[in-house]
């Protein structure tokens, strides 16, 4: 966690110190400050300078969390392995890279979302730029994998495998949230497991020769 | 080398036969409770002993075909409770089984998560997609510095989830070894512990050093080295042996000296670890023996080592001497050491079972009775699975208050067996050398 201790010697960008300042506070009193007045006070800013970079607290975990789907993607993009992968692979290896950026905020994320109970009915604002960056990213990986016929591609529902693959990112999360297993072993398992079923689901399968035959019947009877 | 690529291949192929060898059992097991429940009905008098004599003989089947001549867990079944613990890791192999290998990209956050790097960092070459099923893990093969090396990788979550597995398979244990619950729990604590064990891989690179070491002096023996420094929790790197299993070898129709050749490296093996090291290699499967060229036989996978107590150890050995057969007294107190029989026994009882497990001592010390052995004997193996069944299908056994035999016997008990199926396999004769004590 680099981001706790600020740089403070040269001009410090005060983004990045708002961030950190907002996740170390977060880490020593398990909750979000009072008021936008008191956090700026602590970061010795006044309120107003506070606004020239985030709105609401709202906007700095969103921050955050455009920091962690950065930091996953950056650090798979540095795997030499990753360009040969197929969509299969680069989708667990999106979500294994992921968990690992997850466990270095891990207390973060604990004090935040540990406790809520209908995270998965109601996606907290504040995840929503997360979403839509991973949504681009999956795009990516469905569209070759429908090059490489990977996935098959189906009328109106080919359209939201997107989502479907953001639910199980979501899935994972709380997932990986609940696992007590060491090393959160569980969650590699839950991960391999998910991306296993998803990609057979959106692979070609009997579902669509029997579509195609009833199709044939219809159109013949 | 076209040989090697075979032999991978067809392994994930036996592998979907295995499973589906189990899948068919269970269905049998279930049309079993149909027709018992069917046939009750007309028949109202029908006991449970048919049913249980179906699904035994359905299991029996299955299991003797699945590992065909291999460990023949079907006989080794019926003839002693020793099949507990085999039943039991197949059980909980079939359970991995049924997942599909670990992705690459699992295999490269399990090498991230060890040492940090990647296995293209760490390697010069290494297969993306494993060669070979272990049972609680797979197999990749690399290169390094020139050297072809065999990389172990664990499933994730198999640590914990033993003692879990273990619970969920009790039930069916139950019914599949036909024995009852008191015996069962016996057992179990012992399983698990093992099984526990196999999950360290640190402990299994220790161990495997110490007993290829230790074995070392012993002719026609191979042993891969390990590397610590590549190996950790969920990983282990070792050479790659690279030869033909027992069941290849024999369709190579290898001659009678070559197969007494192997045989004999593996009696010594067992001998010297048995009665000099105390400790021992409990797992003779056929697929942890590797044959090759000159007749040297490559010994891997130490995930099953049995520690032997020596209390036990002097017990359980005093009874392969033949005289002792006719020491009565001798024999009573072994008896009574082993758990075999105890107090809460009635007389009937007592001489119930000391009757049956001298005929079993007798017979499966036949080999230790004579300097030299031929275990292509097909007739010494016939009268071991015939007193087996007899066992198995007696009433007093099964209606037995209490365990019978210490539970350090599971283990030893299964690693004999093993030793004289995986002999017996190999046609071999072997000269059965005996510890100095008990000439």
């Amino acid at each position: 966690m680099e981001k706790v201790k600020p740089n403070k010697t040269t001009k410090v960008d005060h983004r990045t110190k708002i961030i950190a300042g907002y996740v170390e506070h977060v880490l020593e009193h398990g909750k979000q400050p009072a008021s936008v007045f008191k956090f700026a006070k602590a970061l010795n800013m006044n309120e107003e300078e506070f606004y020239n970079y985030f709105t609401s607290f709202e906007a700095i975990k969103s921050a955050v969390w455009s920091k962690l789907f950065e930091d996953t993607i950056n650090n798979l993009e540095s795997q030499e392995v990753f360009k040969e992968y197929s969509a299969r692979e680069k989708l667990l290896g999106f979500l294994f890279t992921l968990v690992e950026e997850l466990k270095k905020n891990r207390s973060y994320l604990l004090s935040l979302y540990g406790e809520k109970k209908n995270m998965k009915s109601l996606l907290p604002t504040e995840v929503k730029v997360f979403r839509s960056k991973f949504k681009d990213f999956a795009n990516e990986i469905i569209l070759e994998g429908k090059e490489t016929e990977e996935i098959a591609s189906r009328p109106v529902i080919s359209d939201r495998y997107d989502e479907a693959l953001w639910l199980q990112v979501w899935f994972v999360f709380q997932f990986w949230l609940k696992d007590t297993s060491t090393a959160f072993e569980k969650t590699d398992a839950a991960i391999e497991k998910s991306v296993n079923l998803a990609f057979d689901l959106m692979g070609k399968s009997a579902f669509d020769t029997f579509i195609d035959f009833a199709k044939f019947l219809y159109q013949n009877k | 080398m076209s040989n090697k690529i075979k032999e991978q291949q067809s392994i994930p192929v036996s592998k979907v036969q295995r499973a589906a060898k189990f899948i068919s059992t269970g269905a049998k097991v279930g049309g079993n409770y149909m027709k018992h429940y069917a046939k009750k009905v007309v028949n109202p008098s029908m006991t449970n002993e048919q049913l249980h004599t179906d699904n035994a003989s359905d299991i029996y089947k299955s299991l003797s075909q699945m590992k065909g001549s291999a460990l023949k867990i079907a006989q080794m079944m019926s003839m002693d409770k020793n099949l507990l613990p085999r039943a039991y890791q197949d059980k909980f192999t079939m359970a991995q089984y049924s997942a599909p290998p670990l992705s690459y990209p699992l295999v490269v956050k399990t090498f991230q998560k060890n040492f940090g790097k990647s296995p293209d960092q760490m390697f010069d070459t290494f297969t993306r997609s494993a060669v070979n099923a272990a049972s609680i893990g797979q197999v990749h093969q690399a290169t390094k510095d020139g050297k072809k090396l065999a990389i172990k990788i664990q499933y994730p979550g198999v640590a914990d989830s033993v003692t879990s597995d273990l619970r969920l398979v009790r039930p069916f244990a139950l019914r599949l070894l036909n024995m009852n619950e008191i015996e069962l729990d016996h057992y179990m604590g012992e399983v698990e512990e093992r099984l526990i064990e196999e999950t360290d891989y640190l402990l299994e690179v220790e161990r495997s050093r110490e007993i290829s070491e230790a074995c070392g002096h012993i002719p026609n023996l191979k042993f891969p080295i390990y590397y610590d420094e590549l190996s950790a929790d969920r990983i282990i790197t070792m050479d790659w042996i690279s030869g033909k299993h027992i069941k290849e070898w024999m369709d190579t129709n290898p001659s009678q000296e070559s197969r007494n050749q192997i045989g004999q490296a593996l009696w010594d093996f067992y001998h010297h670890q048995v009665h000099n090291l105390k400790q021992v290699h409990a797992d003779p499967h056929p697929g942890n023996f590797i044959i090759q060229d000159g007749d040297q036989l490559g010994i891997i996978d130490f995930g099953c080592v049995k520690v032997i107590p020596e209390d036990f150890y002097q017990g359980y050995f005093a009874l392969i001497k033949k005289e002792l057969l006719i020491n009565q007294k001798d024999l009573d107190q072994i008896f009574y050491d082993l758990e075999f029989i105890s107090d809460k026994d009635t007389e009937v009882e007592k001489a119930f079972f000391k009757g049956i497990f001298t005929e079993m001592i007798s017979l499966l010390g036949k080999p230790f009775h004579v300097d030299k052995f031929d275990f292509a004997d097909d007739d010494f193996f016939n009268e071991i699975f015939q007193l087996g069944d007899r066992i198995s299908n007696d009433k007093m056994f099964r209606k037995s208050r209490q365990a019978r035999g210490s539970r350090h016997g599971l283990y030893i008990n299964r690693t004999y067996f093993g030793l004289y199926n995986l002999l017996n396999q190999l046609k071999a004769e072997v000269n059965t050398t005996k510890p100095q004590w008990l000439e």
